[in-house]
This record gives C-alpha cells, structure tokens and sequence, in this order.
C-alpha cells in the first residue's frame, strides 16, 4: 500500500493545503469587509475601498517599473533574510553546543535586540548611502536575534539519550549532528525563520522608504509625495501578498516535507 | 575473552559508586548483571560499553563491533523502522543494498512485519518499538551486545517473547553479552553466568554459573533456582533492600 505512495501522497497534501485555504479565505474576506466599512465611513481620501485598491494594483501590475521594483525589493529582502538565517542560525547552534560562547554572544544579541530597528536605519544610511545594503543591513540586524535564540534553544534542548544512542554505534560528530540534533533544531527554527520571512519584507520597504533607495518602499514614497492613496493601499496589498506567497509557497510546504514524521503520529481524524 | 574490566571505579561528584571492578566477559558468553536500585549497574554497563569514562581502572576490548539495546528505545522519531535498524550500519558506512538486506533479516528475526518497516516510530506499539531497538543492535553483527535493563517496561507475555528472541540470537550468532537486569528470573532465564553488584560498592557480591545452558532451562528450573537464591545471604540486599524502602 505504502509503495505506491508517493504521488498520492503529494496529491493528499496538495488537496489538504488547498482546503485549509478556505479558511484563510474567509478570515481575509472579513478584513475587507472592515475595510470596505471603513471606506464608507471615512470616504476616498482617507481610505479608499478594497476595488480602488485592487483597480489601482491592477494598473500598477501592468507597469514595467513596477516589476523592476518589485524584483528589487525581492532581492533585497532574500539576502537580508538568507544572511540573518545563516548567521543567526549557525552563531546560536555554536552557542547552544559550547556554554562559553553562549555566555559571551547572549549579551551581544540582548543589545542587538535593544537597539530600535529605526536606529540601524539610520547607521546604515551614514555607512552604505542610498543602495540596497542599508536594507539588507537592517533586515540582517532585525531578524539575526530570532534566529539565535532558535538555533540556541534547538540544540540546548537536543535528546542527550538519542545522542548517547548514536554514540555508542560509533557515529561521528556529523552524523549525530544531521540525525540527531538537526531534526529536532527544525522544529525550533521554522517559527523563528517564519518570523524573519515576514520581517524581511517589512523592513526592506521600510529602509527602502526611509533611505529613498528605489524598490517597494521608494515607491510607496513617491505615492505618498503625490497624495495617491489608492497607488499606496495598492502597494501595501502588493507587500502583504508577497509575504503571504514566501509563507505558504515556500516556507510551509519545506516545513510539512520535514516534518512528515510527526503527522505520522497524530491518529486519524487529528491529522490537519 | 572479549571485554575484560580491570579495577574499575567510578564516581559522580566525588561520590564513590564503586571501585576496584574486575570483570570478564569470555567469548559468547552472556553474563547477568543485578544488583539493589542505585547500586551503579548501568553506570557499569555505560562504561563497559564506552558511553563515559571510569574514574579509575582500565579497559581491555577484544572484538570489533558492540551494541546497546537501552531500557527505553530511543528510535529517532524522524526514521522510519528501517532506518532505525540500519542506524549502527550507516554510522559505519555499509552501503545501501547491503544495509537493506542486512535490515530485512534482523526485521524478520525479531518478529517484525515488512509492512510495518516503513512506519515510525509513533505508529508503533511499545513491544515492536522494543524489538527495532533489539534488531538495530543485531542488524551491526556485534561481537558484544549490552543490554539495559531492555525489557523492563514491558508486560510479562511480551518480556518472555523478547527474552527467547535474545537468548535465539546469542545462541546463533555467537556474541557474548552484558545484561542488566533487577529481575533475577530475567537472569536466570538468558544468562550464563551471573554477577552481583553490592549496594555499598564494595565490588560484587557474588559471581557465580548458573546450571545448564539459557533456552534449555525449564520453567520449573528457573524458578527452583530463584527460590533458592532468595534465601541466599549474597542475594539478601537485592531482596531486602527493597522490602527495606518499601516498609
């Protein structure tokens, strides 16, 4: 029965993610209900209705600069999140493995974290100008602390008793480490690395608005210089729906495929 | 000989748990090992088996390949049955089709259904848990095999299951075996030989063969031996000892 899985297996996946849309659907339909209220009640100018907001992103899609900036602010944001993930999750790994360089780096990320992500803005314009590096800076800055405290905990709270398991059939450091601690560092990653997706976004167009370094956030500048408020709802959805797609496309598929092991568990009828 | 322990002592923040061990474990030969709880048995099969360091005395291995079967099975929740038991065969870097042969045998010497080979962990009951645990000890072709305290947490039907189908491999395969136990019918039932540690660590209190050979004892042997150990004065702290913490 189990042989033919695969493509099934997929397939139950796909229709069950699908489903769970719904949901999601409906929680978001209530929102631009609100929205829609709230447009009636304060008018155009202030708050223009969902449609304006969708008619506005329609014609922004169309627009060849758009694209441009878009993809702009897409790289930017995946190099600062690529690099905070990396580093966040290697530093609290070691840090989670050798108690004096968690003594020593513990304090440093409580500063870091200290430290207004505005503040970080505005050192990295004085150091990197008006170019994407103030942005990947402050995302790497933002969102490195999330992926410490992760990796730390992952690995501090690692099964001793599976470890001297793998020990005593002679397995090497590595190999405890990818069978051993990996799997189980996952499950304390995925949130943290969740949250930086989502920030990584946010504070790309926040630099980029702040620094006027082109990409989502100059945009969004522009609109708000011209009072084109519908162009600036439209250009808000356009981040919302980027962060959403990095969620669902591509960090919660990773995340079921790793952890097919744990659904294994949950009796019939829990399962989702 | 395979293993042999010289004057082994062993203490944990400076609190002595015993000294001067002197054990040897001959060539297919499985020995018992009990003692009153807290007397330092797994402590002892930890360091014959390498997972910590003694304090004192000295090691002498004799073989290539050991296993561990623990008290709990500690599977990794994240591998399927198989890979479970072909564990010990990729830490030492035995290639995939050997692996998967050398999986499917121990799989069946267990008691294990090829369909439940690609569930995990989780969807296993307690007893075929158990028994990936004891088949990825086999499945490495140990020359030793630790056991620790293996089968305490399961019922009486199953702990006699799991106790032929460890004394069938010792017997097949030859491997000599350390293995810990507080139930003295346990013992009785798999080993050759049988130790006892003191609760005072003064090393053992006794060390002695026990009659005939595991898998061919009766039950009513295995009992009468029993019987008459318990009005033993070398047992007496493996039976009182409880009686003591229990009033």
């Amino acid at each position: 029965m189990r042989e033919v899985a695969p493509g099934l297996v997929f397939l139950g996946w796909l229709g069950r993610t699908i489903w769970s849309a719904w949901a999601g659907a409906a929680g978001l339909c209530c929102l631009t209900a609100a929205w829609q209220a709230g447009h009636e009640f304060y008018g155009s100018f202030i708050l223009p209705s969902p449609l304006e907001a969708l008619e506005a992103l329609a014609a922004l899609i169309r627009e060849p600069t758009f694209a441009e900036a878009a993809k702009e602010t897409a790289k930017r944001s995946a190099a600062g999140f690529v690099l905070a993930v990396g580093f966040g999750t290697i530093a609290g790994a070691i840090a989670g493995y050798s108690f004096a360089a968690m003594r020593l780096m513990r304090p440093i990320i409580t500063v870091v974290l200290g430290v207004p992500p505005i503040a970080w803005i505005v050192l990295a314009l004085v150091w990197f100008g008006s170019t994407g590096g103030s942005a990947i800076m402050t995302v790497v800055v933002a969102g490195l602390p999330i992926s410490f405290a992760g990796g730390l905990e992952g690995v501090v709270t690692r099964d001793r008793a599976l470890d001297a398991m793998a020990r005593s059939f002679g397995a090497s450091a590595w190999m405890r480490f990818r069978t051993v601690t990996a799997p189980h560092l996952v499950s304390y990653l995925f949130p943290a690395w969740t949250t930086t997706a989502g920030t990584a976004w946010k504070v790309t167009v926040m630099a980029e608005l702040l620094s006027n370094s082109g990409g989502i956030g100059g945009e969004l500048a522009t609109a708000r210089a011209l009072f084109d408020i519908p162009r600036v709802m439209a250009l808000i959805v356009a981040v919302v729906a980027c962060v959403l797609a990095t969620e669902y496309l591509l960090i919660h598929p990773l995340r079921d495929w790793l952890g097919r092991w744990r659904e294994a568990g949950l009796p019939w009828g829990v399962k989702r | 000989m395979k293993l042999r322990l010289q004057a082994i002592g062993h203490a944990f923040l400076g609190r002595q748990v015993f000294e001067k061990i002197d054990l040897s474990i001959d060539s297919g030969q499985v020995i018992a090992l009990v003692g009153p709880s807290g007397c330092g048995k797994t402590t002892l099969l930890q360091i014959a088996a390498g997972l910590i360091e003694p304090s004192q005395g000295r090691l002498h291995r004799k073989y290539r390949r050991h296993a561990v079967v623990f008290q709990e099975p500690r599977l990794l929740p994240w591998m399927t049955a198989r890979d479970n038991i072909a564990y010990g065969l990729r830490s030492v870097g035995v290639e995939k089709e050997l692996r998967a042969k050398a999986v499917e045998r121990r799989a069946a010497e267990v008691g294990l259904n090829a369909r439940d080979l690609d569930k995990y962990p989780a969807e296993l009951s307690g007893g075929m848990r158990q028994r990936v645990a004891v088949a990825r000890g086999l499945a490495v072709d140990p020359d030793i095999v630790f056991f620790d305290e293996p089968f305490a947490a399961v019922d009486v039907g199953l702990k006699r299951v799991l106790q032929d189908l460890v004394i069938e491999a010792a017997a097949r395969d030859h491997f000599s075996a350390l293995f810990v136990t507080h139930d003295l019918a346990e013992a009785v039932r798999v080993a050759h030989r049988l130790v006892a540690l003191s609760g005072n660590g003064e090393g053992f209190a006794t060390d002695r063969s026990i009659d005939g050979t595991p898998g061919t004892r009766t039950d009513r042997e295995v009992f009468d031996i029993v019987e008459t150990w318990s009005r033993d004065p070398a047992f007496h702290e493996l039976f009182d000892g409880a009686r003591e913490h229990a009033s």
